[in-house]
């Protein structure tokens, strides 16, 4: 078969001795990237290009393309590995795909578990990462047309089905959950909409025409609040120091993770297709469902080694399948494929339908690339998980400085702008006051990513039909997402009207 | 103390991942300057995060001034992201006014956003120095190549007889470029603008991925992002809005004034300096960018990017900002968007 046969050539191309170099520095970058808030993959690569085209500099143009590309592409996927760290270690999400591993992993490390949730961490990336990159090898072309079918509606009616599994990310009230998600999809609406153009509670601030950005406010929320609350509550004297804990996942912890890993790689993989989905969602997603399906969803949230495996293995799957609209159609479907684009392009290379035929070596020399990155992740990972745990031994007065430090240039790097500093800090009291009341933050940050989401695709959909609603409901993918939403509803609380014990949390 | 130790390691990879930013400065060695200006080390800003078409501007700009050694002095780009620039603008006209070792890059949308309503930024290419423009680009009307639409005619007489018939969209909003660029024919035809069916994308290839997927019906955006698809036989450009026909993969693609619509959208990107400027400065930008535009390096970067050169002075420049403000403002006004 052509695949195969293409794919051995990659290999031969990837294994070039330079190109294994490139591959490991761009993995170990990406790791960096990945643990620190603020760079992010996006400007992490950015940042890069500039680097990796002095250093292929005296290469022939194919040859460099792929070596450069080869080193681009595994900041990228590094980053998803790297993601999780501080987000299980300090609750600070170290990229916005990761924001969802804090509600377990955080827990998790503080019952001293931290060790064996980087370690599951980081074998869920590589799972995924496999998993994403056979169905790159294998179903790129057919998934890029089925992608390229889902218009505003399928997105609306998706998205709408995102916000109705709000429920898989409440804490102990339905309710609160609910009023925070409606929080967050006010946040949304601030900024210029990109619909009609109208600049929506900006008060002429320049510097809110964009709309809150999301990392500053993710961070702030979870990280900061995390901080005050330590200090306010002088948490710092009660001198019971979580410990690491043993770095190996246990057998049984082996056991718990195997489904969800299996579940997010491929739920991660089908969202990371869709262009302007993304890693993000994928995260939620994958989170959600795993509460909704587990035998004891009441565990989510409180420290379950599912509730890290899956988002883990969901973000990396997203990070490969995001490849296939990229390298097939030569549409970006997030930030850093857009500037993985530009990078191909500023070398005469440019992706789209033609690059499989054109320029077969660069395109099947990176995905065999990605294999071999990613089997470097997890070998350089699995040590570092042990390095990294002992973070979580460090007293808290010397850690919270830290948090904060890394929080704050961390935003600064990415916004260069005071606002966003002020932002960040007003998110942190606010998340300390959420949390402290028992408001679960996830609702609220989900709502902000979806808002702009749901919206847009629904005035898109409706413009292009007129202002007729059915078309949501006339398109079977639309049709079938709506179908799923309601009853997803729907169903609990019809269990809970015929006296049934309802194993959700709905109304506790 | 055993936790320092610990933490230190934790340091050591946020070192290098800091690193990664230092990286991206390193600019080659300042010789000795031969004029009086520049002194001293020169930022050349970008409105935008990393990745853009400003940042790459501004990334390759200072890039080949050092390699030629046009400039000695070290020069370094600032990403200012935010509200599309206008961020950015608002500082600039205000406390940076006389500094001239300060210089950014923009395009059309310094001319749009000063005047459009939404979003507007009250500081405009007026609080500025336009000092020379780089690239050109030209806005571009396509369809998805299996169209029941042959040719902008089609698409303008359907347009005539049911404005609600057709989708048309682009990779930003209402009242911005690519809109201004998609209903520029149609505007032109006669056809109300605010008639017509736009559709906001996030950008220039999601845009793209709904005409592919039948989404729309027509696109508005720049010629150089869709070269590839019409390569692939996948998109059908109907028209260019470039005063002539271009050479290439576009050679057959005709013109709006060869459709008898007389109208043009060129998409520049150029360099701009402070209100202020010394003369000095201004004169050494004048030679400088003068001598850059005739640089083989200079050419083969462009070419490298797939940008178009065209280099303008100063004063052509700035003529031409008028001419394109005036079109640009006419336009907004016929939609309703204008700033009062």
């Amino acid at each position: 078969m052509d695949t195969v046969h293409y794919l051995l050539e990659g290999f031969g191309t990837a294994l070039l001795p330079i190109n294994i170099l490139f591959a490991f520095i761009g993995v170990l970058i990406g790791t960096a990237v990945g643990v620190l808030p603020g760079i992010g993959p996006m400007s992490g690569v950015a940042l890069l290009i500039p680097v990796t085209a002095s250093m292929t500099g005296g290469m022939d143009p194919a040859a460099a393309a792929t070596s450069s590309i080869i080193l681009l592409a595994g900041v990228y996927y590094g980053a998803m590995y790297g993601g999780s760290t501080t987000s299980i270690l300090l609750n600070t999400p170290g990229e916005s795909s990761s924001v969802v591993t804090t509600l377990d992993g955080y827990q998790l490390a503080r019952q001293g578990r931290a060790g064996s949730a980087l370690a599951i961490a980081a074998i869920g990336s590589f799972c995924a990462g496999i998993v994403s990159l056979i169905g790159l090898a294998l179903l790129a072309k057919p998934l890029s047309e089925v992608a390229l079918k889902f218009g505003p509606a399928e997105y609306f009616s998706l998205m709408l089905l995102g916000l109705a599994a709000v429920s898989g990310l409440a804490g102990n009230s339905m309710t609160k959950a609910g009023i925070m998600t409606i929080f967050g999809l006010l946040l949304s609406t601030i900024g210029l909409d990109n619909v009609s153009g109208v600049a929506r509670f900006t008060y002429n601030i320049p510097a809110l025409y964009g709309g809150l950005e999301f990392l500053t406010v993710a961070v702030g929320l979870f990280a900061l609040g995390e901080v005050f609350k330590t200090i306010l509550h002088k948490e710092s004297h009660d001198g019971n120091l979580a410990k690491v804990g043993k770095i190996l996942p246990s057998k049984q912890e082996l056991k718990e993770s195997s489904g969800p890993i299996a579940r997010g790689s491929l739920l991660g993989f089908f969202v990371g297709v869709l262009p302007g989905a993304g890693a993000t969602l994928a995260s939620f997603f994958s989170y959600i469902m795993e509460k909704k399906i587990s035998k004891t969803p009441e565990k989510f949230g409180k420290g379950t080694i599912a509730g890290v495996a899956a988002p883990e293995s969901a973000n990396n799957a997203a990070s490969g399948g995001a490849m296939i609209p990229l390298l097939t159609l030569g549409i970006p479907g997030s930030g850093t494929t857009a500037i993985l684009m530009g990078a191909l392009i500023m070398y005469n290379i440019q992706p789209g339908p033609l690059l499989f035929q054109d320029h077969p070596g660069v395109a099947w020399g990176l995905i065999a690339s990605m294999f071999i990155g990613n089997v470097m992740l997890l070998i350089l990972n699995m040590p570092l998980v042990k390095v990294f745990a002992k973070i979580i031994e460090t007293p808290p007065k010397y850690l919270i400085p830290i948090i904060i430090a890394i929080s704050v240039f961390g935003v600064y790097a990415v916004q260069v702008n005071t606002f966003d500093l002020i932002l960040l800090i007003i998110c942190g009291l606010a998340g300390y006051y959420l949390a402290s009341n028992d408001f679960p933050l996830a609702p609220l940050v989900l709502g902000l990513v979806l808002g702009p989401m749901i919206e847009n695709n629904m005035r898109r959909a409706l413009t292009a039909s007129n202002g007729d609603f059915m078309v949501f409901l006339e398109k079977p993918i639309s049709l079938a997402f709506i179908v799923i939403a309601v009853l997803w509803i729907v169903i609990p609380f019809v269990l809970k009207l015929k006296g049934k014990k309802v194993l959700i949390n709905e109304e506790a | 103390m055993k936790g320092t130790k610990k933490w230190s390691k934790f340091l050591m990879i946020g070192m290098l991942a800091l690193s990664v930013t230092a990286c991206s400065k390193d600019t080659a060695n300042s010789g000795k300057s031969t004029s009086a200006y520049p002194e001293k080390p020169l930022v050349v800003v970008a409105p935008s995060g990393a990745g853009g078409g400003w940042d790459l501007t501004a990334r390759s700009l200072t890039k080949i001034l050092n390699k030629t050694n046009l400039v000695a002095q070290t020069m370094t780009v600032e990403n200012k992201p935010g509200g599309g620039g206008t961020v950015f603008m608002a500082e600039y006209a205000t406390q940076e006014k006389a500094n001239d070792y300060k210089l950014f890059v923009n395009s059309p949308p310094i001319l749009i956003n000063h005047l459009k309503a939404e979003g507007n930024t009250p500081y405009g290419y007026k609080d500025t120095t336009p000092l020379a423009q780089l690239t050109k680009d030209y806005g571009a009307i396509a369809v998805k190549a299996d169209s029941k639409y042959k040719t902008l005619k089609d698409v303008i007489n359907q347009l005539k007889k049911n404005p609600k018939s057709i989708t048309v969209a682009g990779g930003s909003a209402p009242g911005s470029m690519d809109h201004l660029v998609s209903i520029l024919p149609a505007y032109k035809s006669g056809i109300d603008p605010k008639s017509i069916k736009y559709v906001a994308y996030d950008g220039g290839g999601e845009a793209v991925a709904s005409l592919l997927g039948d989404n729309v019906d027509v696109i508005g955006t720049d010629v150089s992002s869709l070269g590839e698809y019409v390569k692939a036989g996948k998109i059908k450009i109907l028209a260019v809005e470039s005063p002539e026909r271009l050479g290439g993969d576009y050679k057959d693609v005709p013109t709006l004034k060869e459709q008898g619509i007389d109208a043009e959208f060129i998409i520049w990107r150029g360099v701009f300096g402070p209100k202020e400027m010394s003369k000095d400065a201004k004169k050494f930008w004048d030679d400088t960018l003068k001598k850059l535009s005739e640089k083989e390096e200079w050419k083969a970067e462009l070419k490298a990017n797939n940008w178009e050169p065209e280099y303008k002075d100063s004063e052509e420049f700035t003529k031409f900002l008028k001419d394109q403000e005036t079109m640009i403002q006419k336009m907004l006004k016929s939609l309703g968007m204008e700033k009062k």
